[in-house]
């Protein structure tokens, strides 16, 4: 069989077998549901970063990511690569970050129980990077409405030897409002507790919030949420803008 | 405060339970319940995937099989599965 037959016929058999994961209506946030099992998804994001405190500096970060819906209520995702590209008054570059696995499990549904939950857990690691996630993500639907709730505990090593420490709370609460099928509006609010060397003696506490809109169509959808910082935090991003698109094969 | 959030989890169940009543008898004979509450179980973590879930009333009975088949790949949905998903909303409505 020629490659090109065995492409068209590698094609056609995902095509039969596959279907989309799911859309994202927050960017910032995730959401109770997991993929219908045998779905996948290809989900891109790109997170532009503007820091204005102490000096100006940009950063363009990217994530290429898999979903795979695996049960009902299981979903695996392979972050394939995060690299970034960041320019500051003293250097610029391409730079790989890291490489990752996420897990989601549903324990209940945003509509028919009295809220949807779900667990998640994510490693991820790269160059003197090794990082570890713990969720718990909350939802519930109101008509038109979606509202969202994640609490997220985070510790990464890194550095020479993985001598590095740090840790960080964070709690993120969402909004969002269907305006047609395809189209959703919404608010999205972010506090961050870092911990350097796991300590909280900094006291580094960051608050971001902006609004979001999804739009969605066939087989894609497209979120994208604009964040600023209400805080005046040094070295945290001034500006945020997080676009994730995604597409089912 | 504890009172309050009770409420409002109660409330909660209430409201969206509209947008997918639970069905505890069949609504005609020859349809199975059982293929009616797999129905609303696929109906309520399949479809909001994607959007919220739409009111029963906001399309007839004639035209919810073809919204149904139209999003079945999207919501990975089988013959049997979207069968169920129409089953169901179909004896919903006919109760509206």
């Amino acid at each position: 069989m020629s490659k090109r037959a065995l492409s068209i016929l590698t094609l056609s058999i995902l095509q039969a077998v596959c279907a989309f994961a799911g859309v994202r209506h927050f960017t910032y946030l995730y959401e109770a549901p997991t993929s219908p099992p045998g779905s996948i998804e290809s989900e891109n994001w790109m997170t532009w970063a503007h820091v204005d405190n102490p000096e100006h500096s940009d950063e363009l970060a990217f994530r290429h990511e898999i979903e795979i819906g695996i049960t009902e209520r299981f979903q695996a995702s392979v972050y394939f690569v995060d690299w970034s590209y960041h320019n500051d008054p003293t250097s610029s570059g391409f730079k790989y970050s890291d490489s990752g696995l996420e897990l989601i499990y549903n324990l209940s549904n945003p509509v028919a129980d009295p809220v949807g939950l779900s667990i998640y857990q994510e490693y991820k690691g790269g160059d003197r990077l090794f990082e570890w996630e713990s969720k718990v993500i909350a939802q519930k639907n109101y008509g038109r409405w979606i509202f969202a709730y994640n609490a997220t505990l985070e510790a990464v090593w890194q550095g020479e030897g993985l001598s590095g420490r740090e840790g960080e709370f964070s709690q993120a609460l969402g909004a969002s409002y269907e305006i047609d099928p395809q189209l959703s509006v919404g608010l999205e609010f972010l506090q961050e507790f870092v911990f350097p060397n796991w300590r909280d003696t900094e006291e580094v506490r960051n608050v971001f919030v902006g609004p979001n809109v999804s739009y969605r169509r066939n087989q894609w959808f497209v979120t994208v949420t604009a964040l600023a910082q209400a805080t005046d935090t040094e070295d945290e991003p001034n500006f945020q803008l997080r676009t994730i698109f995604g597409v089912g094969f | 405060m504890k009172k309050l959030l009770l409420a409002c989890l109660i409330f909660a169940g209430c409201e969206t339970a509209n947008y997918a009543p639970q069905i505890t008898r069949s609504p005609e004979r020859g349809v199975d319940l059982t293929k009616l509450n797999r129905g609303r179980d696929l109906f309520v973590h399949r479809c909001i995937e994607c959007h919220t879930l739409p009111a029963m009333w906001k399309y007839s009975r004639e035209d919810w099989p073809q919204i149904v088949n139209d999003m079945s790949h999207r919501a990975s949905l089988r013959p049997a599965d979207r069968e169920a998903v129409i089953a169901y909303i179909l004896a919903v409505r006919k109760e509206l």
